[in-house]
């Protein structure tokens, strides 16, 4: 790729074109795996974004349908069942993260010190996220069953009514669910996080009297934040996009209770077969993990100025 | 993906039918050749799947068959007949996408088959077939464009016909006195009864859970009690009378039902009966192989058989599978013929016996066939009555009937005014109609 220059250019003597391309050198080196992602990535995602704005049944190729400009954007921002379905998903979403990362750190926690068969206990809590979706939510739809179900037989066995689990209560079912399997999860990288933390840090706080308690609060669970902010990015993400799990619990019901967006996404494409209104709702989607996104990072940023400007004043203050 | 694909072949048997096809005649010409199906994964097309060795036997046309759970396979279709050359000679499709197939123009019309003198066998009959069958599931371009009528004509053929028919127990009816319903009062009195009487166990299991579920069972009572959706002018009327006392009939149902049924899916509500949670069961006739089997159903021997009762008029549901050949098929004509072997009375007959659902009136009185599935001769009188126009086949019926589903989910789990929640369905029918073009008439 990089090999001698051409004769012609050597010949005329040129050295700008020499040091043209061995500026471009580098770029040459890129190309294959720019052009790996372009066609990987943007292609579907530019498709996706031309299809947003076309009138798209899926009997139809793409090229026969008809231009709409941005009425299906508009037609989905007045439409009721759509903001019902985000509404759900935000709550679904922010409940099962802010759950998972409270029992996630705090189990990492209890499991960060050196007891027997410390290994065989961590292999059994990240079970739950080896599972398959679909088997997770056909598991705990049956152990929700109103009569059969594993939950129901207990509380009756005990003197209590059953509950009506995937239909009074179905979101707090799913959530329940989610955070069941996810969990693990936030554990598995929080430990690591506890693991890698400076055991001088720790020992320093020790001798100078902190408690268990002082220590997780004002040395562990700082020096972790770093990577509970990605962890939690991660599944707010994630938990955006779930679908099987719900899917297969309460099909989004009753009512739209339990319609989260992606589940919106894939009954518009298949069942109302309007792919260009779904596309639509996919990029609503992006953009919302996009902004939240943005704001992790630059909440990321604002700690990392923040401690640095600490760590300056104190070389300020003993300097 | 949960694919099945599975090859016919059949060694020793196809040399035999080769041989044997020499003199079959119409066959002639397409001996060899391999035929690629798609078809659902679903008890019907099971039972197909024992009876297409035999037609290869005689025809010396080979088979592969490409089955796929019935969503997955409406995906793989929709992107399948898309394509300019497409991989199946032959599929099966619910009847919600004739609408879309035909519009779409990717099912071939069969008049040019059946009017092909070496192609179409004079004895297959087709009057024979079940009327409302061929209209709901065969016919496009007559009365509001889906149904039968001057101007329509054949695009499929009905295979795997189901009706909707009432299963009850025979022995919790005797020792209580009970009559069978025959009317939707008598219907509503007894299921609301038999909690009473039997301490634990719900009137009628009926799906109900958001979505297609919920419309599915309201559209089951909406027909009897003499509702539509739409008036012959696509104005939308589930909101009137007949449409309340439907919503309040499936309440009442699920009211009285067995626990949490207001979350039953069709698995769950079938799944109660079979277990004898319920003492009645209204809804599809592909059922009964699972009620009769020991191994999936503590009611063997205990389930009586009756007509969909009747409101102001006999309604029952049709709904099932049809077979057409897609336009960019590679083998039309023998796909033809494996259709037309498939449909005929000999190919209904086998695959009845082999536990399909029959699609003809002959089969449905045939002695063998009753005499192995006595249920046969009522699930023949309901077919009589099954309404092809019992829910609307348009382009945008699944955006209606989603809506439908969730509205009524709502009535169900949340207590919202059955009139209220079926003027917003109305109007948001409406709007949705007059987006697809149906009021530029009016």
């Amino acid at each position: 790729m990089c090999g001698p220059l051409p004769p012609d250019n050597h010949r005329s003597g040129k050295p700008v074109t020499a040091q043209t391309f061995n500026r471009m050198t580098p770029y040459l080196f890129l190309a294959p795996a720019a052009i790996t992602m372009a066609i990987a990535l943007l292609y579907p995602l530019g498709y996706m974004v031309y299809g947003s704005f076309r009138d798209w049944d899926p009997s139809q190729n793409i090229s026969e349908t008809d231009f709409v400009g941005l009425k299906n954007y508009i037609t989905l921002f007045f439409d009721p069942a759509f903001r019902e379905s985000l509404s759900v998903t935000l709550i679904f979403a922010f409940t099962v993260v802010v759950a998972e990362m409270v029992i996630g750190v705090g189990l990492a926690l209890l499991l960060d010190r050196n007891i027997r068969g410390i290994s065989v206990l961590r292999t059994l809590f990240i079970l739950p996220m080896m599972i398959a979706p679909v088997v997770v939510g056909l598991m705990w739809r049956y152990m929700y069953h109103p009569t059969v179900g594993t939950f129901n037989k207990t509380l009756k066995s005990l003197g209590f009514d059953g509950v009506d689990w995937l239909g009074q209560h179905a979101l707090l079912s799913v959530i329940i669910a989610d955070i069941w399997q996810w969990t693990p999860f936030i554990l598995i990288l929080a430990l690591a996080a506890l693991q890698s933390l400076p055991a001088s840090a720790i020992e320093a706080a020790r001798i100078d009297g902190a408690t268990a308690w002082q220590q997780i609060w004002h040395i562990k669970l700082p020096l972790m934040m770093p990577v509970l902010v990605v962890t939690a990015l991660l599944r707010l993400i994630d938990a955006f996009k779930v679908l099987e799990v719900i899917l297969v619990m309460t099909e989004g019901g009753p009512g739209l209770s339990t319609e989260i967006v992606a589940l919106r996404i894939s009954r518009t494409a298949t069942e109302f077969r309007e792919l260009g209104t779904a596309a639509a709702m996919s990029n609503y989607l992006l953009i919302l993990l996009l902004i939240l996104t943005l704001a992790m990072f630059a909440i990321g940023r604002l700690q990392d100025a923040r401690t640095a400007r600490l760590a300056r004043q104190v070389q300020e203050e003993e300097g | 993906m949960l694919k099945y694909t599975k090859r016919i072949t059949l060694g020793a048997v196809s040399a035999l039918a080769l041989a044997s096809a020499a003199s079959a005649g119409p066959y002639d010409e397409y001996q060899g050749e391999t035929l690629i199906v798609n078809f659902p994964a679903h008890p019907h097309f099971d039972a197909v799947m024992k009876i297409l060795p035999e037609f290869t036997a005689e025809t010396g046309i080979e088979v592969e068959v490409d089955q796929l759970p019935y969503l997955k396979m409406r995906e793989r279709q929709t992107l399948e007949l898309a394509q300019d050359e497409g991989e199946y000679d032959l599929i099966a499709y619910v009847v919600f996408s004739k609408a879309d197939y035909v519009y779409a123009d990717q099912l071939e019309n069969l008049a040019r088959y059946f009017m092909n003198p070496k192609l179409a066998d004079p004895a297959y009959d087709a009057d024979d077939l079940i009327d409302g069958y061929v209209y709901n599931i065969g016919f496009a371009g007559g009365n509001k464009g889906y149904l039968e009528g001057k101007t329509g004509s054949l695009f499929g053929i009905p295979y795997g016909s189901e009706t909707s028919i009432l299963g009850y127990r025979t022995d919790i009816f005797d020792k209580h006195g009970l009559s069978v319903p025959e009317t939707y009062g008598e219907l509503l009195d007894v299921a609301c009864r038999i909690p009473d009487l039997e301490p634990g166990m719900g009137g009628l299991s009926s799906r109900a859970a958001s979505g297609h579920h919920a419309s599915h069972a309201f559209l089951l009572h909406l027909a009897p009690l003499g509702g539509r959706i739409f008036d012959d002018q696509w104005n939308p009327i589930v909101n009137n009378a007949a449409g309340v006392e439907a919503a309040n009939a499936l309440k009442t149902i699920v009211d009285c039902g067995p626990e949490g049924a207001a979350s039953f899916g069709f698995g769950e509500a079938l799944g109660s009966f079979l277990n004898g949670d319920t003492a009645m069961f209204l809804d599809t006739t592909v059922v009964a192989g699972q009620i009769n089997d020991p191994s999936k159903s503590k009611v063997v021997g205990k389930v009586g058989w009756a007509l969909h009762p009747m409101g102001v008029r006999r309604g029952s549901q049709t709904g099932g599978f049809g077979i057409g050949i897609p336009s960019n098929a590679e083998n039309k004509e023998a796909a033809f013929l494996l259709m037309q072997w498939l449909t005929s009375k000999k190919g209904d007959k086998l695959v009845a016996l082999a536990g399909g659902n029959p699609s003809r009136f002959s089969t449905h009185a045939d002695q063998d066939v009753n005499a192995k599935f006595p249920h046969m001769a009522t699930f023949g009188e309901a077919l009589k009555h099954a309404d092809p126009d019992w829910r609307p086949i348009i382009p945008v019926w699944g955006k209606i009937n989603a809506d439908l589903g969730t509205t009524l989910s709502k009535v169900l789990t949340e207590d919202l005014d059955v009139q209220e929640a079926l003027d917003g369905v109305a109007e948001r029918t409406r709007a949705v109609m007059e987006e697809a073009g149906y009021y530029t008439w009016q």
